[in-house]
């Protein structure tokens, strides 16, 4: 059958488009154990385990239930979703701080999560130490951050309080470095978990700019946020999870539009 | 192109040990915050670290060699070449208790190998253990030996062996503090039981023979006799000790390694 021969050898990983995706998901479900196992202590264990007798009915609870979707290279894409509803566990997935229980996730490129800003932030250095160290554990090469250094000082304005300890700044300023050292490290695919509500109107706007910026030079971008407006601005697709599943996924307006009309 | 795939299985040890090395640069920033943030706005900055310790050791000479007599000459020197082995080994197991804790909003918001804070933690009080070794060094060359020793060559390979032990025990310390907060509690206890179990303020050849077995099970009274050895007496110590504790430290270092890497995934939910 010369046709079986034109059709190439169809592999389980590569779906039917040519490009790498930037990020899959392939039947992903997270699953938390709510036990409260959490705080557990000697005492409990010991009843648990010596005595073996139950001490509390452990709990589990599926935030993400067997979830697919696929973002290309380029695309820049919002999770919407009711509080809950397992926004934030799929980006804390996809950025490797979660292990799936099952599924598999796979990504091309390098990627930056800013799930928490400033997350690695010490109070006791100063500006130009805890930039260092935020690029650090964002996992920016020491010599990159000298290339991107002046350009994270000049978008956070903050340069005449370089050498100010940060338990100085104030939280709009301490939320500007953070954020700038995020966006300057131009990651091939970018999360952004609900950080875009930072600093004054200036400040959010000119983020926008470079979050518009960053998708027009081909960055892909995932966003979570419950501003509407903003995500509509900067989005072209989204997708809507329902307690932890896949509500809809389509172009940005359509999604939102069914979202606004209220639960499936 | 950088192509990462999770899924629920863990990461091999390998595969980890890898992800480290991507994230050595990580790694050095941590020690340099850590002993920043220790001595900044501090005068007198290092003094302190050896202050502390100092008065210990102070009191511990003048307890041992006119109160209870411990029979070694130059206990002062005896005491110095043991004590900031066991006073590393103390603070670095500490450390363990609540690094996680600390640090949960990195854990919780940042994806990578979190043993590096444990590295970290370790790495910033080595930088200090040696800053305080080169003093007592000295101070041992110039008042107990007058002159230098060649023991002190194989202070290296000794100081290897003693960040193995202290960060293979720390691991499982940290890992188990995760989920049971009375570590951080219970483990003082078991250190302040430690420290009189171990050479520090009197020498191992005091133990009685019946007992020795038992008691170079810890792991701690065999370092600080390889230390008695080359810092104190100034000669080689016998070559078994000395290959026995290598592969000791290394077996503890991989175990608790392995025990870490074994429940490290799920750090990110619980702390």
């Amino acid at each position: 059958m010369p046709l079986s021969i034109a059709t190439p050898p169809s592999s389980p990983k590569s779906s039917d488009r040519a490009v790498a995706p930037a990020v899959e998901l392939r039947g992903v479900s997270k699953r938390f154990y709510f036990y409260e196992h959490r705080t557990s202590t000697l005492r409990e264990w010991f009843i648990r385990r010596v005595l073996r007798r139950p001490l509390h009915v452990g709990r589990t609870e599926f935030t993400l239930h067997d979830v697919d979707f696929r973002v290309d290279p380029g695309e820049s894409v919002a999770l919407i979703g009711a509080n809950g509803s397992g926004k934030s566990t799929a980006l804390r997935l996809i950025a490797g701080i979660y292990r799936p229980s099952s599924g598999t996730i796979e990504t091309h490129g390098r990627i930056t999560a800013v799930i928490e800003l400033g997350a690695g932030f010490h109070p006791e250095l100063t500006g130009a130490e805890n930039i260092a160290l935020y690029a650090a554990v964002l996992g920016l090469p020491r010599r990159e951050l000298a290339a991107r250094y002046d350009e994270i000082v000049e978008f956070a304005a903050i340069r005449d309080f370089l050498d100010t300890p940060l338990k100085y700044y104030s939280s709009g300023m301490e939320a500007r470095l953070a954020f700038s050292v995020a966006v300057c490290l131009r990651p091939e695919i970018l999360l952004l978990d609900e950080v875009l509500a930072v600093g004054d109107q200036t400040f959010r706007t000119r983020c926008l700019e470079r979050l518009r910026q960053y998708h027009i030079e081909g960055g892909t971008l995932l966003l979570v946020s419950h501003e509407l407006h903003q995500l509509r601005e900067l989005c072209t697709r989204a997708i809507w999870l329902d307690r932890g599943r896949l509500a809809m996924d389509g172009p940005i307006d359509h999604v939102l539009e069914a979202y606004r009309a209220g639960p499936r | 192109m950088v192509t990462l795939v999770h899924s629920q299985r863990p990461p091999s040890p390998l595969a980890r040990l890898r992800e480290v090395w991507r994230y050595r640069e990580l790694l050095d920033s941590f020690i340099v915050r850590n002993l920043k943030v220790k001595y900044q706005r501090s005068l007198l900055g290092f003094v302190w670290t050896l202050v502390n310790p100092l008065l210990t050791v102070t009191i511990l000479v003048v307890v041992f060699s006119h109160v209870v007599r411990i029979p070694v000459p130059n206990y002062w020197a005896f005491l110095l070449s043991g004590y900031f082995v066991w006073n590393f080994m103390l603070q670095t197991l500490n450390t363990g208790t609540y690094i996680f804790a600390e640090h949960s909003r990195l854990t919780r918001s940042v994806a990578f190998p979190s043993e590096i804070l444990v590295f970290g933690a370790a790495g910033s009080r080595l930088l200090e253990f040696v800053a305080e070794i080169s003093f007592i060094l000295i101070a041992l060359a110039v008042f107990h030996h007058h002159t230098v020793p060649v023991s002190f060559a194989l202070l290296p390979l000794l100081i290897v062996i003693q960040l193995l032990i202290a960060v293979g025990l720390a691991l499982p310390i940290a890992t188990l503090s995760v989920f049971y907060y009375d570590v951080y509690h219970a483990l003082p206890i078991a250190l302040t039981t430690l420290f009189y179990l171990s050479p520090v303020f009197y020498p191992a050849t005091m133990v009685p023979a019946a007992a020795r077995d038992v008691y170079f099970l810890n792991p701690i009274a065999g370092l600080l006799t390889l230390y008695h050895d080359v810092l104190y007496q100034g000669q080689m110590p016998p070559l078994p000790l000395l290959l026995a504790m290598s592969v000791a430290a290394l077996t503890i270092f991989a175990i608790g390694y392995a025990t870490f890497n074994r429940y490290a995934a799920v750090f990110a939910e619980i702390v």
